[in-house]
């Protein structure tokens, strides 16, 4: 277990700063790509990035097309589901790309790092990382989908109550939905950090033949399928639980 | 050892939700924006070709009607002209007929008549000629009376002869 720099660690409101800093980072990655791709916007002639962007932001819409029960929904969800997986794409890459740590002897009390973490991580200290290795971040994006299916579906209380009446087990749906939801990015995102780390540990034969290089290839390629496609996953997911919840097919007005 | 992180389990979610608003106001929302004007342009263009398309065809369908009916009107046009025309050339070679008939009738007439005059003249001096020949040829004279009957005679052949 790395040793990651924490705000508040002794309390239970304690945010990793790192995970955190890689979101913003994130964030910041997608706006630029986003403006570099409407730098120069044409409705006739689209080329290079705007009409890579063009195609993704139809692939999302047709993949809520294929799992939400109207148009209007559809059309409500594109800039979350769109925003969503072109960020969740970013932040698995960015962890597949590159892992930063350093050597940290010195406790730092104040952000965290204890004589007995960095103990127990063998003084490493990660600075760039994936922010969906982090299952607290990866939870709360599920919780946050979760919230927004159930408030979809309060729009029309009659047929969210009749709903649950009808299919009592739903209600453990709903508490198992989030769970494996946030779980399987984490999952998917940590194991593929956590094994190429394994991998970068193997020992290098008459210091100069890396055995491990092989295998840290073929990971890093299986790495990057998973990565794209937990993003694409993610996002149908949150497509099809608000679209799940969104009765009398699209009555939204937003 | 803490592994599920309530701070940033929440400060996670604030600040995806922070990006996202972001994202959408400065990368997404431009975006489609344009995808929307798009759309709505083809949109009309499509629905402005369509009514093209239909009145074109509106307009060729009454052109082909017009043209039809300015058709029919010329056949009817000619076929009355040559009606007429017929009837007017039968009138000509009818009148042009009875004419050249009346013509021929009045010209018998008047040859009958002057053939009638002719022999009638000719008939006189024919029977006196030869009554004065017969007189001359018999030497003596005739009473009055045997001469007119020879006279009469006489015409009455030559009338048989003529005849």
């Amino acid at each position: 277990m790395p040793a990651f720099p924490y705000l508040f660690a002794n309390s239970i409101f304690r945010i990793n700063l790192i995970t955190i800093a890689m979101m913003i980072l994130t964030g910041l990655v997608v706006l630029i790509v986003l403006r570099l791709s409407i730098r120069k916007l044409d409705m006739r002639n689209p080329r290079g990035l705007q009409n890579l962007i063009e195609w993704a932001i139809d692939f999302t819409a047709n993949m809520a097309r294929d799992t939400m029960p109207s148009e209007q929904v559809v059309q409500w969800i594109l800039p979350l589901a769109f925003t969503m997986v072109i960020f969740l794409f970013v932040a698995n890459w960015l962890g597949l790309i590159a892992t930063i740590a350093i050597h940290q002897q010195q406790p730092i009390p104040w952000l965290g790092i204890t004589a007995q973490s960095l103990a127990m991580a063998h003084g490493e200290v990660p600075l760039f990382d994936s922010p969906t290795a982090n299952m607290s971040m990866t939870l709360g994006m599920a919780v946050m989908v979760w919230v927004l299916s159930h408030a979809v579906g309060l729009r029309h209380p009659r047929q969210y109550f009749w709903h649950f009446v009808k299919n009592p087990l739903g209600i453990v749906e709903e508490f198992t939905n989030p769970l494996t939801h946030g779980m399987r990015l984490f999952g998917n995102i940590f194991a593929g950090e956590a094994l190429a780390g394994a991998i970068l540990t193997m020992p290098i034969l008459f210091g100069v033949v890396p055995t491990g290089f092989p295998f840290l290839l073929i990971w890093l390629l299986y790495c990057g399928f998973v990565s794209t496609i937990q993003a694409y996953i993610f996002t149908i997911l949150m497509t099809l639980y608000v679209g799940q919840k969104s009765f009398h097919g699209g009555v939204h007005h937003t | 050892m803490q592994v599920f992180e309530l701070g940033t389990f929440l400060v996670s979610i604030v600040t995806f939700l922070i990006m996202f608003l972001i994202i959408k106001r400065y990368g997404f929302g431009p975006m489609a924006k344009m995808l929307e004007k798009r759309r709505l342009y083809v949109e009309t263009q499509i629905t402005d070709a369509e009514q093209n398309r239909l009145q074109a065809e509106r307009f060729l369908t009454e052109q082909q009607q017009l043209l039809e009916s300015a058709r029919q009107q010329a056949k009817e046009l000619l076929d009355t002209a040559r009606i007429r025309a017929d009837e007017m050339a039968r009138e000509i070679v009818n009148d042009a007929q009875a004419e050249s008939r009346r013509l021929l009738e009045e010209n018998r007439q008047l040859i009958e008549r002057e053939r009638a005059e002719v022999l009638s003249g000719v008939m006189a001096s024919v029977s006196g000629l030869t009554v004065e020949l017969s007189e001359k040829l018999l030497r003596r004279s005739l009473s009055h009376e045997a001469h007119r009957e020879m006279v009469e005679e006489a015409e009455k052949l030559l009338g048989e002869l003529i005849c």
